[in-house]
């Protein structure tokens, strides 16, 4: 009697055990296949994207060229690839930069700007 | 003393059972709950994406974006270093500047030191017109519907348009250091844009309109509304004879602007053809520019 009982509670042990098991990953492969779903229906999208083309879809029209092979050519040799792609991979020094900075900080004093104007016959900010 | 007591033996088994049956619930609604909270940050971060991507650009985006085209146009062409000249475009560019109805951004002129006949405006304001052009021009009021053509383009937010109609391009402007300069970020938008101006040009709706907004901050500022055109049949003369200019490749035909331009001004009765084209004060300053005469 004492090892019916014994037997059967470990075979229920083991049973839960086992259940409490196989629920985990079964859970978790229900939550990952709509993920998975998901995934698959971004890369569609992006695919989708890419054959419609955004902004940067005229870069590659114009150069036929992904941005790395640009960045090759930039140092190569520019042979074939447009003005505004070549500027566009310049590299900006910090002395490029500040020239900016000094272009955004450039201010002609008020009373400079009303005579320049005065003397051509201009008017004055609305 | 050992229990022998088949009853109490069966309940603790049962006690155990439960605990176990307790834990194993725990372990997987902790799962289930773990999963819930990441899939409602993961549509959180999306919707927040979705929002940006919708959202227009702001002044300061604008202007980081417009910096860094600034600074690759210098970087290629470098500035032309006369003060005297650099001030003067100020002086002018900043009358009709005035003038616009778009002042959140500022305008800030510079000239580059190129031969070619060109023109530039980056989102923020950033306007830039070539020693090329400047030989072009025969008087301040050419200069003056130049510069505010590109005003026109800044005002009229024709190249933020685009930025913002490219949803994935606009959304990945809140990732981390993206609008640092020299960022990956910065550097594709960069390239696209100066792809777009450059290589492409803009919508011709858009030069249309940087035309118009062009003529009427002239006309307003007391410079007759006629400098652009003038100044467009002049480089349509001169790219004929291998003058170099994007303007005559990427833009409308000389011949259409130039007809809409006169339209504009009969439809608005600009009767301003007897205002001064101040020759004189130009030529002053264009004596000091280095190169040929186009």
């Amino acid at each position: 009697m004492k090892n019916a009982f014994r037997l059967i509670a470990w075979g229920v042990v083991g049973t839960v055990l086992v259940a409490a098991g196989l629920c985990i990953p079964c859970a978790q492969a229900q939550t990952q296949q709509p993920d998975q779903q998901q995934d698959q229906q971004k890369s569609d999208q992006n695919q989708k994207k890419k054959k419609k083309g955004g902004f940067f879809s005229g870069l590659k029209a114009v150069t036929g060229q992904s941005s790395e092979q640009q960045e090759v050519t930039a140092t190569a040799g520019t042979k074939g690839v447009g003005e505004g792609a070549q500027i566009g991979n310049a590299t900006p020094s910090s002395a490029d930069r500040q020239a900016v900075s000094a272009m955004e900080s450039y201010s002609i004093p008020p009373p400079d700007l009303k005579k320049f104007q005065e003397d051509g016959r201009l008017k004055p900010a609305k | 003393m050992k229990s022998t007591n088949p009853l109490r033996r069966w309940l603790s088994v049962v006690e155990i059972l439960a605990v176990l049956a307790v834990l194993g619930a725990g372990t997987v609604a902790r799962a289930q709950f773990g999963d819930l909270l990441r899939r409602t940050k993961e549509k959180t971060d999306k919707a927040q994406k979705i929002q940006k991507a919708l959202s227009p650009m702001t002044v300061e985006e604008e202007r980081d974006v417009g910096r860094e085209v600034a600074a690759k146009l210098v970087a290629h062409f470098h500035l032309y270093k006369n003060d005297g000249l650099t001030r003067y475009v100020n002086l002018v560019g900043g009358t009709v500047a005035a003038q616009s109805e778009r002042q959140d951004s500022g305008y800030h002129f510079a000239v580059l030191d190129s031969d070619t006949i060109n023109a530039f405006s980056a989102p923020g304001g950033y306007i830039f017109i070539t020693r090329g052009a400047l030989h072009l021009c025969e008087d301040e009021s050419e200069l003056a519907g130049v510069l505010a053509h590109e005003v026109g383009h800044v005002a009229g937010k024709h190249v933020i348009h685009i930025v913002e109609h490219d949803k994935v391009l606009r959304a990945g402007m809140d990732e981390a250091n993206a609008r640092m300069p020299g960022s990956e970020y910065m550097k594709k938008m960069t390239q696209g844009i100066l792809v777009k101006i450059i290589d492409q040009g803009l919508a011709p709706g858009d030069e249309f309109d940087a035309d118009q907004r062009g003529m009427k901050y002239a006309h307003a500022a007391g410079y007759p509304a006629d400098g652009l055109p003038r100044f467009l049949t002049r480089l349509d003369q001169a790219t004929e004879q291998g003058g170099q200019s994007f303007w005559t490749r990427t833009h409308p035909p000389v011949k259409d602007r130039n007809q809409k331009m006169q339209q504009s001004i009969s439809a608005q009765h600009w009767e301003d053809a007897d205002r001064p084209k101040l020759a004189n004060r130009f030529a002053i300053v264009a004596k000091t520019l280095k190169g040929k005469k186009s």
